[in-house]
């Protein structure tokens, strides 16, 4: 069931273009990922699906239904910077967004205290917004977003400023939301982060798309061009090899890059004549490596 | 209507609560009290205290001094008897000396006249010629034994003295232009008498201070808690909770009931010190009361209040939206800050001046209106229908940028970094499509 839909969407500023014809859709229970650079247009794309501002061509539905104000009842919002009252207690502020988005202040405080306890963090309750530290400050902006139940949640940069034991915990919780079925929209610069979490993605570069689809058939739709060879002894005349290429060597590891399929067969058979071999692997492309590749080609 | 009340809520109660809020409240009370006390407290005080004039002794003028004042019973002035030096120059000298040695407060030397004449006097004292201090009440009581002296000389019968000092009876009313009632002295719509006129005078006073006050306080404050949650980025959590126009407004009017409940604390102060029974008492034995003018003033007093500092905390509202760090709120709300100067300005020399054209006009252009019409219906008269077209005028300019303002503030809460101009916020509206 797609929960949200983006069809050929542009939005401009005056002379320039931000986004130029956006096309995806968000099902529901999954996490899609909304990846490029700066400036590549991701924050107008989170904006105009947050009603924001409206697209100049094309058009988002929700549910197959137009944007309608009864809908940010429905959208939770996680900015890319922290957006909290600095001297208000997390309490009144988070019963604050929840009432606006029509939450009673008697459910919201139950809910408030299940998340903080969730985060291991139930004494912030009582503390105001400026004497946490940022990371945990995140954690508060996290449950700010969620506070009301929403089924459409646009998180952008979650996890920028937390330790790795926070990481891990948000992504937990991002995780059990998608089970819970709510949609996710999520931007991030950590290609790890987007590897682990979505299922689809879409790449903006200066407000073009430049690759969309299934993360697992984006992947196998590059050529596995990465080779990982380990031996017990040194190995030498790899890089001599037709279509391969080293990339790095460290005592017996090698790293090795290969432009034709084949040629990889021809490293290991090379490398079994003169020695026992520990390991070899071919590797498909890291998302990294794709993203690089895509917004590199439009330099 | 929801997301208005729980902005509303939370801009009213998070002010109120804060100590900034009630320290200010609770200092300017006590002001208010200590301001509206004073009169009376300082003129008890003075009331036991005398001031000494020296005079030297003679056979005319200082008995006739000493049995004035005691035919007035003014026991405030006391005169004091010196022998006589002998010399002009010694006179001169020792009653300088007795006025640098605080024995007196001045020292009223008798010039020697040429017979037949009434002599001329020097008064001495530190006072500046603002502190006159008892200068004037001398003056007054040699004009009386001159008087008495030269009535004597001419031989007049008693009824010919009464009848030269019979005052005139003259009662200054102001005509008003407004009403095509009656005339009748003392009522409402009919001029005003010098006491009503003190009255409104005082009212007018009140307002404009009171206005600019609230202005510069809340209006202010409404344009750097918009920035605040900008700069914090809360408002990006807002604007997707909730329509900026709910927000905006409940924001507005959060401030304004905060605003408007400050004064009226600060009105209830007023009036429970004006009607504590000396008080009271003290204000109308000096022809001051309060009950006695028209009590559509008050009316007018407090619409005018109202619509005034509404129509400027919109205005704020939309100049906070605009910027995006309170270091730049200061530059961009000066337009603002300057209109509700030249208000007050501009009101300052209406009260002078109420009829002048230039205050006429200015009393129908909103930004003005609060203040100018007020003191022109306080200090003049003015017709009904043009009290009604200035507040008509101000109800729409009010709905108009209210308007306006939440046009900017829909827009301006999107826009960060530097301060846009004003071609640049009219192209992101464009842009917005707004």
């Amino acid at each position: 069931m797609t929960v949200l839909q983006l069809d050929k969407v542009t939005k401009r500023y005056a002379e320039k273009t931000a986004v130029n014809g956006i096309s995806l859709d968000v099902q529901r229970g999954e996490i899609f990922g909304l990846l490029g650079g700066n400036g590549a247009g991701k924050t107008t794309t989170m904006r105009m699906v947050l009603g924001l501002i409206y697209p100049d061509e094309g058009k988002i539905l929700y549910n197959g239904k137009p944007y309608s104000n009864e809908l940010l009842k429905r959208l939770g919002y996680l900015p890319e910077e922290r957006g909290l009252y600095p001297k208000t207690k997390v309490s009144e502020q988070i019963l604050y967004f929840a009432e606006l988005r029509g939450v009673s202040r008697k459910t919201a405080d139950k809910d408030l205290k299940d998340w903080l306890e969730r985060f291991g963090v139930p004494e912030y309750y009582n503390k105001k917004v400026e004497e946490l530290s940022k990371g945990n400050q995140q954690k508060i902006q996290f449950i700010a977003s969620v506070i009301h139940n929403p089924d459409i949640l646009i998180l952008d940069e979650p996890f920028s400023g937390l330790d790795p034991v926070n990481v891990e915990l948000l992504k937990a919780t991002v995780l059990q939301l998608r089970e819970e079925g709510k949609s996710i929209l999520f931007s991030s610069h950590r290609m790890d982060h987007v590897e682990e979490l979505c299922q689809n993605i879409c790449i903006l570069h200066k407000s073009e798309t430049v690759l969309k689809g299934n993360l697992r058939d984006i992947k196998q739709s590059y050529p596995k061009e990465k080779v990982i060879l380990e031996t017990a002894v040194p190995v030498s005349g790899l890089d001599r090899l037709d279509h391969v290429s080293l990339v790095k060597s460290e005592g017996n590891r090698y790293e090795l890059r290969v432009s034709v399929p084949e040629a990889a067969q021809q490293i290991l058979q090379q490398a079994m004549a003169q020695s026992a071999i520990h390991r070899f692997q071919i590797l498909e492309p890291t998302l990294t490596e794709i993203f690089i590749k895509k917004v590199g080609d439009g330099e | 209507m929801r997301g208005f009340w729980t902005v509303f809520k939370f801009t009213f109660l998070n002010r109120m609560k804060s100590k900034s809020f009630l320290v200010t409240t609770i200092l300017f009370a006590v002001l208010i009290a200590a301001g509206i006390n004073a009169p009376n407290v300082i003129s008890s005080f003075s009331k036991g205290s005398t001031t000494t004039v020296g005079v030297f002794a003679d056979t005319t003028i200082s008995p006739a001094l000493i049995q004035y004042f005691k035919d007035k019973g003014d026991t405030k002035l006391t005169i004091a008897e010196y022998p006589d030096q002998g010399s002009a120059a010694a006179n001169e000298e020792f009653a300088k000396k007795q006025v640098f040695d605080k024995e007196v407060k001045g020292f009223l030397v008798v010039q020697s006249a040429k017979e037949g004449q009434f002599p001329s006097f020097r008064y001495l004292s530190q006072g500046t010629f603002m502190q006159s201090g008892p200068s004037t009440k001398l003056e007054v009581a040699l004009q009386e034994i001159k008087l008495s002296e030269t009535v004597k000389e001419l031989k007049l019968t008693t009824e010919q003295v009464a009848l030269l000092n019979a005052p005139v009876d003259f009662e200054p009313i102001q005509v008003d232009a407004g009403s095509s009632d009656t005339p009748s002295h003392g009522t409402a719509g009919a001029g005003k008498t010098p006491s009503e006129q003190l009255v409104s005078y005082i009212l007018v006073y009140a307002l404009m201070i009171l206005l600019f006050m609230a202005l510069s306080m809340y209006g202010n404050m409404t344009a750097s808690e918009i920035t605040a949650e900008k700069s914090s980025r809360v408002m990006e959590v807002l604007i997707t909770s909730v329509a900026p126009l709910k927000q905006m407004f409940g924001k507005v009017f959060g401030m304004f009931l905060l605003g408007v409940m400050q004064i009226t604390v600060f009105i209830l102060v007023a009036v429970i010190n004006l009607n504590l029974p000396s008080n009271r008492d003290f204000f109308i034995s000096n022809d001051l009361d309060f009950g006695s003018i028209d009590p559509m003033l008050y009316v007018y007093f407090v619409l005018f209040y109202l619509l005034g500092f509404f129509l400027y905390v919109i205005l704020y509202a939309a100049m906070g939206s605009i910027v995006s760090r309170t270091e730049d709120l200061g530059q961009a709300v000066m337009p603002i800050t300057l209109l509700s100067l030249a208000a007050f300005y501009i009101g300052l020399f209406g009260i002078n001046a109420p009829a002048n054209t230039f205050i006429r006009v200015t009393s129908f252009i909103p930004f003005f209106a609060p203040n100018v019409m007020f003191l022109r219906i306080g200090m003049s008269g003015v017709p009904t229908w043009e009290i009604w077209l200035s507040i008509g005028i101000l109800v729409l300019s009010i709905l108009f940028l209210g308007w306006l303002s939440a046009k900017i503030y829909r827009t301006g809460v999107l826009l960060y970094g530097k301060r846009p101009t004003i071609k640049e916020i009219r192209k992101a509206m464009k842009a917005y499509k707004l």
